[in-house]
């Protein structure tokens, strides 16, 4: 097992290598030039010689290779260089800025994710084919097609002008977090119950299921202990890559609920072309999708006897 | 199974309980920059008389009065320069007066003795030198002003006393001088080895307002300046609130959560009329502050025949524009800058809206057209051209899509081509059009600086030009119109300069952008300052 974690270990560092260069790369193939750019966001007149300062300031002149590696190495030390707009700020300071904000919205965006979906898809796997199940698939397929934006003015119209229970957007008043955190919400909840209600059907069908029912367990014994926790498998990579997403997912919500988080950073920055922010997004998203992807892996390894040929009973 | 069910039942307690503390925990606190603050209030106070919630579409950023990445509104409210624009002209600000030197080449001012920063730093000539000082270090930055260009020193003559020397006179002076940025006063107790460029240590100026709050892509509080030198406004404190997404703007002011929408880029047309009619708020609508335009390149095959551009000028139909599309909110511009700007009260005689005059036009000077393109040939030369357009501005695509069918009708193919801002720009920057978009750059800048910047193949105009046999002196005009010290003259010139480019249609106004503002009824007094990019929250009361 120990063996297995460092492995996975090690082949997810040239991975993360491999993220940091498309980063690099991806800035370096927008055809602006990163040093006019950094002027004109300030306004200043980009002329041959300011242009030509600006160059040597930000290391433009230097060899492709050796400004890649000037810059991982900042990256390792944490230094991701100051933004393009706010001067005086540091990138690593803007991104912890943001970052709790999003935690906070993404992880109670997860909880409702898994406190509605999981009682709804037992219920709907258990009585497939009822009424119920047919409402609900009716209800996934309107959940997934709209697109969220849409959902948000939706509930914003309802809930804060009309009902006048929650604000607009915002991050200072009570409960601000109510509505961004359910419209974030919606689109997992639809995939997990699908995702959850199908496993558990396919489940079911299966022998050990008639064996249970055989040797006379009850039946809610058996959806709980063996389907549920047999179906649950496939759903941890799923958890695991929605975490990513739900981080990464929350740029246009954060910006209709003025959420002041990476988000909005990330869309402010790409609007402003603040290169250096953008640059350390994308970097943290990819590392953080492969970080994931490494802990449901071993969670995998851990969970499930088959993979590591150990000990089934 | 029992116990299983027990252990579920209490993950899920766990998790809403979780749920709750995370919902009802009050954010921000995490993201405050620190700021001297008086008041440690968690989240803004509700509303009163003394209190205005403002709303703007992005954090108002670095403050710092010497650069150029803050909010204007926000540098307004915190920083005083010695002059200042109103609608009579420049007047007295933190200079109770001022002489002006008879070769027009020095400015000696005579500052307030009554001011402080609000961190009691007197505000003196040593102060104003100070700024100075700070300013000139970064003149690159600032080289868009000709004033920076053209300065020769400055001193502290007396205490009281500061006097600016210029290598030629210039006549804007006094209003680069009133200009938001980088002209105004930070104490400088805030500068950092007596600089700014590398920013600030606070920001402390001498306005009726200090910053007391900054939540960082939240909300900003200003509370009014208790010492302040002036008159204090009416409203003690001002919430500015960020929310980017313009639907939620409305939505936030119909709720009552903002008291005002006030700008150009915040509201546009729906919003302006949706307000119009609602119970409960008031729309108010500047004179024109800048003038949307096409510039044709002269230098083009097609378009570098006169007679194509002025029957283009003749086939447009702005009231339609006006109306079509902005709904009554930008009105059809005639010349290239409204009559109402200085020195742009010049007699010419309008393209008028005609399709026959066009043809004719187009006829007398041999573009014929081909019956079976529609398109018109002139020694095999189709009149066909490329128009740009930014295709992240709705308006410009649909103004390009709409003279694409209307010029068709005099046989003019126009090919529209939206490009990514950044494209754009540099497109329009090395003159790689027929046809593009322009938007003049507004009170105070226009005409000097807009026409100023001509003068230098930094925006599309130099390029645009170049086809005009009379371009250089077009350029001396400009130049001679900025440093003569002779009303008259200027005058003038400034007629030779907007009589020239008018009849040689290298522009085609199309509509005058006006300010606007939506708001609570319960707030009085919202006016516009001249200066389009600064709002006057000090004349506003709420009753």
């Amino acid at each position: 097992m120990t063996k297995y974690i460092i492995r996975r270990i090690l082949i997810a560092i040239p991975m993360m290598l491999a993220v940091s260069f498309i980063a690099f790369v991806l800035i370096n193939l927008i055809p602006a030039d990163p040093a006019e750019v950094a002027l004109r966001v300030n306004e200043i007149i980009p002329t041959d010689e300011v242009i030509e300062a600006m160059r040597e300031e930000l290391g433009l002149d230097k060899p492709y290779f050796q400004r890649y590696l000037s810059w991982l190495w900042d990256v390792i030390r944490l230094d991701f260089g100051n933004s393009y707009i706010n001067n005086t700020r540091t990138v690593y300071g803007e991104i912890t800025r943001a970052l709790p904000a999003t935690l906070r919205l993404a992880s109670l965006s997860l909880i409702i994710v898994i406190l509605v979906s999981f009682p709804i898809a037992i219920f709907c796997a258990v009585y497939k084919d009822s009424f119920f199940d047919r409402f609900i698939r009716l209800l996934i397929f309107v959940g997934t097609s709209i697109p969220n934006y849409w959902v948000a003015l939706l509930l914003i119209w309802l809930f804060s002008l009309k009902l006048g229970i929650l604000p607009t957007s915002g991050n200072e008043a009570k409960g601000s977090i109510i509505l961004p955190a359910v419209t974030l919400s919606l689109t997992y909840i639809s995939t997990y119950v699908r995702l959850i209600r199908n496993n558990m059907i396919e489940n079911m069908t299966e022998n050990y299921v008639f064996y249970a029912r055989v040797r006379g367990l009850k039946e809610r014994v058996i959806i709980i202990k063996h389907v549920l926790k047999n179906s649950l498998q496939s759903c941890i990579t799923a958890l695991g890559m929605s975490v990513v997403q739900l981080l990464s997912g929350t740029v246009v919500i954060e910006n209709i609920f003025s959420w002041p988080g990476i988000g909005r950073l990330c869309i402010s920055s790409i609007f402003n072309r603040d290169y250096p922010i953008i640059q350390a997004y994308i970097l943290m998203m990819g590392i953080l999708f492969i970080l994931c992807n490494l802990i449901v892996d071993i969670v995998h390894h851990k969970l499930d006897p088959r993979l590591h040929g150990g000990d089934i009973n | 199974m029992f116990l299983r069910h027990k252990a579920i039942r209490i993950v899920f307690i766990g998790l809403i309980l979780i749920g709750l503390l995370i919902g009802c925990s009050p954010g921000g606190e995490e993201n405050t920059d620190t700021v001297k603050s008086e008041n440690n209030s968690e989240n803004p106070p509700s509303i009163n008389t003394e209190e205005l919630v403002y709303a703007n579409f992005r954090d108002i950023r670095d403050l710092n009065p010497h650069i150029y990445s803050g909010e204007l509104f926000a540098q307004n409210l915190l920083f005083e320069g010695l002059v200042k624009i109103t609608e009579d002209g420049v007047i007295p600000w933190l200079a109770k007066d001022w002489d002006i030197s008879e070769d027009g080449k020095a400015y000696t001012f005579y500052l307030r003795q009554d001011v402080s920063f609000t961190d009691g730093y007197k505000f003196d000539a040593q102060a104003v030198k100070a700024n100075f000082d700070a300013i000139y270090d970064n003149k690159d930055r600032h080289t868009w002003l000709e004033l920076i260009r053209l300065l020769e020193g400055f001193e502290v003559v007396d205490d009281y006393t500061f006097r600016i020397k210029l290598t030629k006179p210039y006549y804007p002076l006094l209003t680069e001088m009133a200009l938001t940025r980088p002209f105004r006063f930070i104490s400088p107790n805030c500068m950092i080895d007596g600089t700014t460029k590398d920013g600030v240590d606070g920001l402390i100026g001498t306005g009726a307002y200090v910053l007391t709050e900054n939540h960082i892509d939240e909300y900003a509080i200003f509370d009014v300046n208790e010492n302040y030198w002036g008159e204090k406004p009416s409203i003690k404190r001002i919430i500015a609130k960020v929310i980017p997404d313009n639907q939620i703007r409305t939505l936030a002011l119909e709720k009552g959560e903002i008291d005002i929408l006030y700008g150009t880029n915040m509201i546009d047309a729906d919003t302006y009329s949706k307000f119009d009619k609602m119970d409960g708020f008031e729309v108010t609508i500047s004179d024109p502050v800048s003038t949307r335009m096409l510039i044709f390149n002269t230098t083009d095959e097609v378009l570098g025949d006169l007679a194509v551009r002025q029957a283009i000028s003749h086939a447009v139909n702005k009231a339609e524009i006006s109306e079509g599309i902005f709904q009554g909110l930008e009105s059809p511009a005639d010349t290239i800058f409204s009559k109402k700007i200085p020195y742009c009260n010049v007699d010419l005689a309008p393209y008028e809206y005609s399709v026959e005059k066009a043809q004719e036009i187009l006829d007398n000077s041999g573009w014929i057209v081909n019956d079976n393109t529609k398109i018109r040939k002139k020694n095999g030369l189709a009149l066909e051209v490329d128009m740009y357009y930014n295709s992240n501005n709705v308006t410009e695509k649909t103004i390009s899509e709409y003279l694409q069918s209307e010029l068709m009708k005099i046989g003019v193919k126009i090919n529209i081509l939206g490009e990514e801002e950044q494209s754009y720009e540099d497109r329009m920057k090395n003159g790689d059009f027929d046809i593009t978009f322009n938007i003049s750059w507004g009170t105070p800048y226009d005409p000097q600086s807009f026409l100023g910047a001509m003068r230098m193949p930094v925006y599309g105009d130099y390029e645009a030009q170049q086809g005009l046999d009379e371009k250089q002196k077009i350029d001396d005009s400009i130049l001679k119109a900025l440093t003569v010290t002779d009303e008259r003259e200027r005058q003038e010139l400034y007629d030779y300069i907007l009589t020239t480019l008018h009849e040689e249609a290298v522009y085609l106004p199309l509509t005058y952008q006006r300010n606007r503002a939506v708001f609570s009824d319960k707030v009085k007094n919202v006016t516009f300052n001249p200066s389009q990019f600064e709002i006057p929250f000090e004349k506003m009361y709420i009753k």
